[in-house]
């Protein structure tokens, strides 16, 4: 199958996937208790005003109506207008039903474009922490299988994936930032705002990383291929380098894959605790205020970011392994 | 193009887009090395999105406003001394007969947009404010019930002759409203006003940067430019991402301390807490107009299934005891005899009198409360629900977000959401009505939604008082009486602000409503 047809049908079912997801949340968000238009009138608006300003908006339209609005909207590249944040970007709530002057609502593209930079960098950093902190470990584990770096590379992963990221979020905000004053924690106001929580991710991914390289240098490692490098006058180095990495790669470029998928859709208690203004803190104050049109945006920019990272991945696995089919 | 130079093609369009998203100012600009920088506030409530000081009754945009916005008077209201006023905009309060306030102001103060300030202004204020739909100012009457003239451009005066209330009424008043400038109100309420702030405090609005509102100093403030070049006035949901902040320098104060955290700030040696009994009372607003608390004998029956001495077990130093409507550091307070306490006997004895004998026959209530901005709501709230519960209430206890629970907090047509609902209120001035005037006049009843004309004619009488003393008087044994009778709100408490503050941070001066003022304030 050439490149070309590979790319459009992914995309295809890339493009039916981000089309099921929307659907699924733009109808659950309609379905559950609770009407959206109470919260842009305001607190104290009479349901005259209710039921005038949900007319003019479409929303007493069935669901499938809506739908089709909102699908239309996208296409053009209009995933419609916060609900409750003015365009400055500020959480608000609180003024009076007849107070037809609060500020102009933010758009949903622009909150999210603001906000995914910043959840991007810090996935990015978490990701480079994680593969520092994983790779020695769980390349050695898997070099020694059943011997003490193998006991290590199980046991280390066993500690961090039993540490709430929350509390350790806490637990070293007071110590490098607080006690030690080495890094700021709370808020962005800089490229090292993104460091203290980068790790705390970090350390919640390792274990996954280090687990399916042990797993998979051990399996290359007992490959007779392996002993005939030997058997070639290959030093282990080279064994390893070489040729361990490279067959080990593919099942962790599948995991790195998903991880970076994940992260991007939100990294929810770590942006929150550390007030980090990424997706994940959107997401969680959009959840929080029901703000319908911006959760149902973030979803649908992260399930594409998903399909595309997925496809990305797939394509990558191909080029290391030419055995692998599109 | 094959597969491999599909991807390092790819590979290196995706670097160059990232490189320009990622942020590298950690190369240029150490975060934690900055010599003069703006005072952090951080909030525990977000603002309302519209800058009209006018349109809203929240807490954390008083206190943006305070910084902002310049006032006639300030009042500390300090135990020690709580009758002082500080004289700001106005130089002079003269009362000049019963119904005639005249108020002398300050000459060469300009606005933040260079427009001097002048009575005209006062005037602008006064009438605007009191727009039947302008949510602040709902004491002591709407504008067709005074008026007011400017004889020359700094002098004030106030006739009440029409509302038939007297005139010193506005000398409370003086210290509550934030002073506008005529320019700005003349767009209305469309305008500019809900655009940003503009007043003649030390401190000029600068621009709202997601949840950030900038503030930078104003040089020519008229009693000098402050020696801070700016506030950075920032909402932080978390409690404990305020206090880490506080404890690693990137704050410099934080509000609304929970009780526990002051055991752990106190002993922290570079911070110091600021502890001050506030003009804040805590509530439990029913909803009067819906049933079943729109008959009286069902509050009253609530009231008394409430043990507030646990509830302030709970609060620890973030609360004091009282036993009326308003806080002990406004005008009029008494601890009131008719108080419904505690009483789970009284309590059944009028739910059987109102039709509900042991609860039967009442439907499902629900109880809305708020985390992360008021202490220990979410903990005396489960007591409370418990506490009803046991007397036969069927109560639901529903924890929400601050924003979404303010969105839920205001009486609508047909009663506000749910049955009871967790606030405070707070007014940085001695005026009793500002709490009992705007909650429980029929005109404003901005939460609980009562219409009662008993009530009405209690405000208006204690309103209409011909002095301080016989207000007091009406307030006493009239008003405040027959709202522990009818109990249309049950205040639980009276709030202790707890701030933590960098000790490096000298002269803030905070106010017992939350406001602060940092003038003189020097951080070194």
């Amino acid at each position: 199958m050439s490149l070309v047809r590979y790319l459009a049908r992914r995309l295809a079912q890339g493009a039916l996937i981000v089309f099921l997801v929307s659907a699924l949340i733009f109808t659950l968000l309609r379905v559950v208790p609770g009407d959206p238009v109470r919260l842009m009138a305001g607190g104290m608006a009479p349901e005259a005003l209710i039921e005038e300003i949900a007319a003019d908006m479409g929303l007493r339209d069935p669901i499938y109506v809506q739908f089709g609005r909102y699908v239309a909207g996208i296409l053009q590249g209009d995933l419609g207008q916060s609900f409750v944040r003015p365009a400055n970007g500020a959480a608000v709530g609180g003024a009076s039903f007849d107070d037809s002057t609060r500020g102009e609502r933010a758009k949903v593209w622009s909150l999210i474009a603001n906000s995914a930079p910043m959840t991007l960098q810090l996935a990015l950093l978490a990701m480079i922490f994680a593969l520092v902190i994983a790779l020695p470990i769980g390349v050695w584990g898997g070099l020694r299988p059943g011997a003490w770096p193998d006991r290590f590379a199980l046991y280390i992963s066993s500690v961090f994936v039993s540490l709430p990221n929350f509390w350790l979020g806490i637990v070293l905000a007071l110590l490098l930032s607080v006690k030690l004053q080495l890094v700021p924690a709370i808020g962005y106001n800089g490229f090292a705002y993104t460091i203290l929580p980068a790790f705390v991710l970090a350390i919640e991914i390792a274990p996954f990383i280090i687990r399916t390289l042990t797993v998979s240098v051990a399996g290359v490692m007992s490959q007779s291929f392996i002993d005939i490098a030997a058997v070639r006058g290959l030093t282990r180095n080279q064994i390893v380098f070489r040729h361990v990495m490279k067959n080990s790669a593919v099942p962790l470029l599948n995991l790195l894959g998903v991880q970076f998928s994940m992260l991007l859709g939100g990294v929810l208690v770590i942006e929150f605790i550390f007030d980090y203004p990424g997706l994940g803190l959107l997401t969680i104050n959009a959840v929080m205020q029901r703000d319908f049109p911006l959760i149902q945006g973030i979803a649908i920019v992260t399930a594409a970011a998903f399909v595309l990272i997925n496809i990305v991945v797939d394509l990558a696995a191909t080029t290391i392994d030419p055995r692998l089919e599109y | 193009m094959d597969r491999r130079t599909f991807l390092r093609n790819s590979a290196m369009a995706g670097l160059g887009v990232g490189a320009v998203q990622l942020n590298t100012s950690l190369l240029v600009g150490p975060a934690m090395a900055q010599a003069s920088r703006p005072l952090v506030f951080l909030s525990a409530e977000n603002i309302t999105g519209n800058w009209d000081p006018m349109a809203h009754t929240t807490l954390s945009q008083f206190n943006i406003e305070g910084f902002v916005m310049g006032f006639l008077t300030r009042a500390p209201m300090m135990p020690e001394n709580p009758d002082e006023v500080v004289y700001e905009l106005a130089t002079e309060l003269n009362l000049l007969d019963a119904t005639h306030l005249e108020i002398k102001l300050r000459e060469g103060v300009t606005f933040h947009d260079g427009e001097p300030f002048s009575a005209k202004d006062v005037k602008a204020t006064f009438e605007y404010g009191a727009q039947p739909e302008r949510a602040r100012q709902v004491y002591p009457g709407f504008a067709d019930t005074f008026e007011v003239t400017t004889p020359d451009d700094y002098t004030v005066i106030v006739d009440t002759t029409k509302g038939g209330y007297g005139a010193a009424m506005f000398i409370f008043l003086a210290s509550y409203l934030p002073i506008l400038s005529t320019k700005d109100i003349a767009g209305g309420p469309q305008g500019v006003l809900n655009q940003r702030l503009n007043g003649t405090g030390p401190f000029k609005f600068v621009e709202q940067r997601g949840n950030d509102t900038v503030m930078e100093a104003f040089p020519d403030y008229f009693r000098g430019a402050p020696q801070i070049p700016g506030v950075t006035f920032s909402y932080v949901g978390d409690a404990t991402t305020r206090m880490l902040s506080l404890m690693n320098g990137q704050a410099d104060v934080i509000e609304r301390l929970e009780p526990e955290q002051v055991d752990t700030l106190s002993k922290q040696d570079d911070i110091v807490l600021n502890r001050a009994v506030s003009v804040e009372n805590k509530y439990l607003w029913f909803r009067c107009s819906k049933p079943p608390f729109d008959n009286p004998l069902v509050r009253k029956a609530a009231a008394h299934a409430i043990d507030r001495s646990l509830i302030l077990e709970i609060m620890g130093t973030a609360g004091e005891p009282s036993s009326n409507f308003v806080s002990p550091i406004k005008f009029g307070y008494a601890d009131l005899d008719n108080y419904p306490e505690y009483d789970p006997e009284e309590c059944q004895r009028l739910l059987a009198e109102a039709g509900y004998p042991g609860g039967d026959g009442l439907p499902d209530l629900e109880y809305i409360t708020s985390t992360g901005f008021y202490p220990k709501t979410k903990e005396y709230g489960e007591v409370i629900t418990a506490l009803l519960q046991e007397q036969g209430f069927p109560v639901t206890l529903n924890v929400m977000e601050t924003a979404a629970w303010n969105e839920r907090l205001y009486d609508r047509p047909g009663g506000g959401p749910g049955h009871m609902i967790d606030c405070g209120w707070t007014s940085a001035s001695p005026e009793p009505d500002l709490v009992l005037r705007t909650h429980f006049h029929s005109t404003s009843k901005r939460i609980c939604g009562i219409e009662d004309a008993e009530i009405d004619a209690a405000l208006d009488e204690e309103r209409d008082a011909p002095d301080l003393e016989a207000r007091r008087e009406s307030l006493q044994t009239n008003l405040m009486p027959m709202l522990a009778d009818k109990v249309p709100a049950y205040s639980l408490f009276t709030s202790v602000l707890m701030h933590g503050v960098r000790a490096d941070v000298q002269d803030l001066f905070i106010y017992p409503d939350g406001t602060a003022d940092a003038s003189r304030t020097t951080m070194s």
